[in-house]
């Protein structure tokens, strides 16, 4: 286990203080991530589950500016895959933390909740909903064409769609709230997102399958 | 530091271009200023080979050994090609990439493709004046890992370090970006000669972020040509259908025929059977249309998925751009229409749009357009093949690069001495319906099984090809990997590639000496013949005589392929007529003091 540094971090090209940056201030070198670098810190955002799109959009093209390989293409071997390292780290943090339900999973990890295999299982408040969207699809996959059914199967794709965003917003003014009261961490918390982050990558995968059934 | 040139590689034609002081240009052929040079490649039977608009027309005369779409086998295997593909070409019943059997000899299509470039940076070289060793090259965005890396070893063996492969639309819309500065939107529509691509980006102060990516890479014209050309053919007497210079003949005129329906109504086709008949007849647009409505709905619902992969509706498309010949085709224009709404945006050459984006990208790669950034994804999830034959997912498919992840193993078995990865790349479930890019071994000290722990990244970087490290968790050392590519080119092949390609390179100096040498032949030889005409009568008693056998044996070492035999010719006809061209020019600067009045001399 490596200790946090604090204080300086010299640029491993030319030695002036980087205090973290992705890339050097003084010579531009991307600089090895740092050991304790979470997805916010790439970004340069505190640990929080409530974001600001336009924000994180700004930070992200800012950071591939800084990072992108397009931008170290001339320099050295080693900074080359500096900035291909640096750049993939980015990638990510935008690509999990725009979705407010990975960035959501993600910040359980941070707080060693794991969704776990449980996450597979049908989460109770949904059973009725599961079992019958099912028995629809098995439906339509043994009738052919039947325009009725179709209907009723596009009926259900719309609630799908309707309840997780519902859901979505749900989350998202909860987690304004956690934040705001400071709990973000207590258990009871961390179980009542657990239990709603299940419930929506169910309604997810659900809507996939439907996807796939109506668009057969 | 010379400069970066973009190569558009396509499956019809190639082009080059550079960033310039005013925007990007096309680098045109020295000696005929054409600005598309036809990826055809003719191998002839004393081993020469022939690029261009020159092999297309060996296409004929020898079919077999004329390559025309090269571009559709690279990083392909032998069971991935097409009875199609058998009637046009030969390939060897061999394992891991694909060689095309060409005059008796086996070449692969990074080879063939290498040919193309090579003759493209002939072209760069002469227009730009110095030599051209960089190069940015585009690729369909749905071009897989090992249809990347055959593009980058063709670049290598034509002596070309590629610094980049970048999506063919992507580049479009670079140089769509640079002319119009937009904000918004984007949807480009590429469909070229072989392969179809749709990228939905999103323009905003200067980055250029592709949200989705969707294509076909074996989707065209050229299957429009070949719909129309089956057609012609079956009504053709069947002794004579299947002759393949009937085939290739057929497909010429198919394919001009394609041309002429994007602006009329309907096209005559006339074509000289080999037993001495002639055939006509026409074809309107409607049965053409009709031929190819299947694979032209076939891009319209790639175009719908790439829509939804970005979590857009059409109605949030700005604009639409349409890339490539076949766009052309007022069937293709309409798709584009019906699926997002508005009439496509056709200011830019759509030939030369993707040549003029990697000029573009060539800039920002060395620093001559600082302020555009182009942020791609990759087109095809990337995983490993686990337990039972499964397809497990690392990477999703439209996963911005460089992109990396993470996965531990372990082994199996009681001292297991190494652990074989799989990786593949595809959509599907099950691990044998994706297509399999390479197997990696990393080796491990025998202990027993479940106890060693590797950590494997996989890291796929800005060209989109993938390279995989592995490290041991418990000691923290890197190990090494050995890669054994499914479809590419090994290290060792690579190599001995190189060296060969090294020889060819001066077999194709000696090709060009022997051109240049003939244009020089021809410009001596036609103004000796005009000058004889014109002044005849300034020749002395018996000049006529040796200017004439001086003409005859440079006409003759012309015709031969010793440009040294050629040069020699040449300064012998230069010697024996120069006493009579400078009485050419004395007797016209007489002719000119005799009009003139004498004041003024």
């Amino acid at each position: 286990m490596q200790t946090v540094v604090t204080g300086e971090r010299p640029c491993w090209r030319c030695r002036v203080d980087t205090a973290g940056a992705l890339v050097c201030p003084g010579c531009e070198a991307p600089q090895p991530l740092a050991s304790d670098a979470d997805l916010f810190r790439v970004l340069g955002l505190p640990r929080s589950l409530v974001i600001d799109a336009a924000d994180l959009e700004r930070r992200y093209h800012a950071a591939s500016r800084a990072v992108h390989p397009d931008r170290h293409q001339m320099a050295d071997a080693h900074a080359g895959a500096l900035a291909v390292g640096a750049s993939a780290a980015v990638n990510r943090a935008y690509r999990t933390l725009r979705d407010p339900i990975a960035r959501a999973r993600y910040w359980l990890d941070l707080h060693d909740v794991r969704l776990g295999d449980d996450n597979n299982r049908v989460p109770p408040a949904l059973a009725a909903l599961v079992f019958e969207t099912q028995e629809k699809l098995e439906e339509l996959r043994g009738a052919n064409g039947d325009a009725a059914l179709r209907q009723e199967i596009e009926a259900v794709h719309a609630d799908l769609a309707s309840r997780i965003a519902g859901f979505e917003t749900d989350l998202e003014t909860q987690v304004v709230t956690w934040e705001r009261d400071g709990v973000s961490a207590a258990p009871a918390t961390l179980a009542d997102l657990k239990r709603r982050l299940s419930e929506i990558s169910y309604l997810r995968s659900l809507l996939d399958d439907v996807d796939a059934a109506v668009g057969a | 530091m010379s400069q970066v040139v973009g190569i558009d590689l396509g499956t019809t034609n190639s082009l080059v271009a550079v960033l310039g002081d005013d925007g990007p240009r096309v680098l045109p052929d020295p000696a005929t200023g054409a600005r598309l040079l036809p990826s055809a490649v003719a191998f002839l039977p004393d081993g020469q080979v022939v690029v261009g608009r020159q092999a297309r027309e060996l296409a004929g005369a020898q079919p077999f050994d004329t390559v025309l779409s090269v571009k559709r086998f690279m990083g392909l295997g032998v069971e991935h090609v097409t009875d199609d593909d058998r009637r046009r070409y030969r390939f060897a019943e061999r394992e891991g990439a694909l060689r095309l059997v060409v005059q008796g000899r086996e070449v692969t299509p990074p080879e063939v493709s290498a040919h193309v470039l090579r003759e493209l940076k002939r072209w760069a070289e002469a227009a730009l004046g110095d030599a051209v060793t960089r190069a940015v090259i585009t690729v369909p965005a749905y071009f897989n890992d090992s249809q990347r890396q055959a593009t980058r070893d063709a670049g290598r063996l034509a002596g070309l370090d590629v610094l980049r492969l970048v999506n063919e639309p992507t580049a479009a819309s670079l140089a769509y970006g640079l002319e119009r500065g937009d904000e918004g939107i984007v949807a480009v529509y590429d469909l070229g000669g072989g392969t179809f691509d749709v990228s939905i980006l999103k323009l905003r102060g200067g980055i250029f972020e592709v949200l989705a990516t969707g294509g076909d890479t074996r989707l065209g014209g050229d299957d429009f040509d070949a719909r129309l050309a089956d057609l012609l053919r079956r009504e053709l007497p069947a002794e004579i259908r299947e002759h393949p210079q009937v085939r290739a003949q057929m497909l010429a005129f198919a394919e001009r025929a394609k041309w002429s329906l994007s602006e009329g109504e309907q096209a005559e086709v006339a074509l000289a059977l080999p037993n001495g008949g002639e055939v006509r007849r026409t074809v309107t647009r409607a049965q053409f249309e009709a031929l190819i409505a299947p694979l032209v709905d076939r891009t319209g619902v790639v175009c719908r998925q790439a829509l939804k992969d970005a979590g857009l509706k059409a109605s949030d498309v700005l604009q639409v751009v349409a890339v490539g010949g076949s766009t052309r085709v007022p069937l293709v224009r309409g798709q584009m229409q019906a699926v997002f709404g508005r009439p496509p945006l056709v200011d830019l050459n759509p030939d030369e749009v993707v040549a003029l984006g990697a000029g573009i990208q060539a800039g920002i790669l060395t620093g001559g357009q600082r302020d555009m950034l182009l942020l791609d994804v990759v087109p095809l999830s990337l995983g490993i093949e686990t337990m039972g034959a499964v397809f497990t997912r690392l990477i999703d498919r439209n996963t911005t690069i460089p992109a990396a992840a993470r996965e531990t193993f372990t082994t199996a078995v009681d001292d297991q001495t190494s652990v074989d990865v799989h990786v593949l790349q595809g959509e599907r479930e099950l691990a044998s319906d994706n297509r399999s890019l390479a197997r990696f071994t990393i080796p491990v000290e025998p202990q027993p099984a479940g106890v060693p722990r590797l950590e494997v990244t996989f890291l796929i970087d800005a060209n989109g090809i993938l390279s995989v490290t592995a490290a041991d968790l418990r000691t923290g050392q890197a190990r090494s990997v050995e890669v054994k590519p499914s479809y590419g080119l090994t290290d060792e092949e690579m190599e001995r590639m190189l060296e060969e390609s090294i020889d060819f390179a001066e077999e194709d100096v000696r090709q060009r000496q022997v051109r240049e040498a003939r244009v020089d032949a021809d410009t001596i030889l036609n103004a000796t013949r005009v000058q004889l005409a014109k002044h005849g009568t300034l020749l002395e008693p018996g000049e006529g005589q040796r200017i004439q056998e001086a003409v005859t044996a440079l006409q003759v070492a012309r015709d031969g392929e010793d440009y040294v035999r050629i040069r020699d010719a040449y300064d012998v006809l230069s010697q024996t007529t120069e006493p009579f061209a400078r009485r050419i020019m004395d007797s016209s600067l007489m002719s000119a003091v005799e009009g003139r009045p004498l004041e003024d001399l």
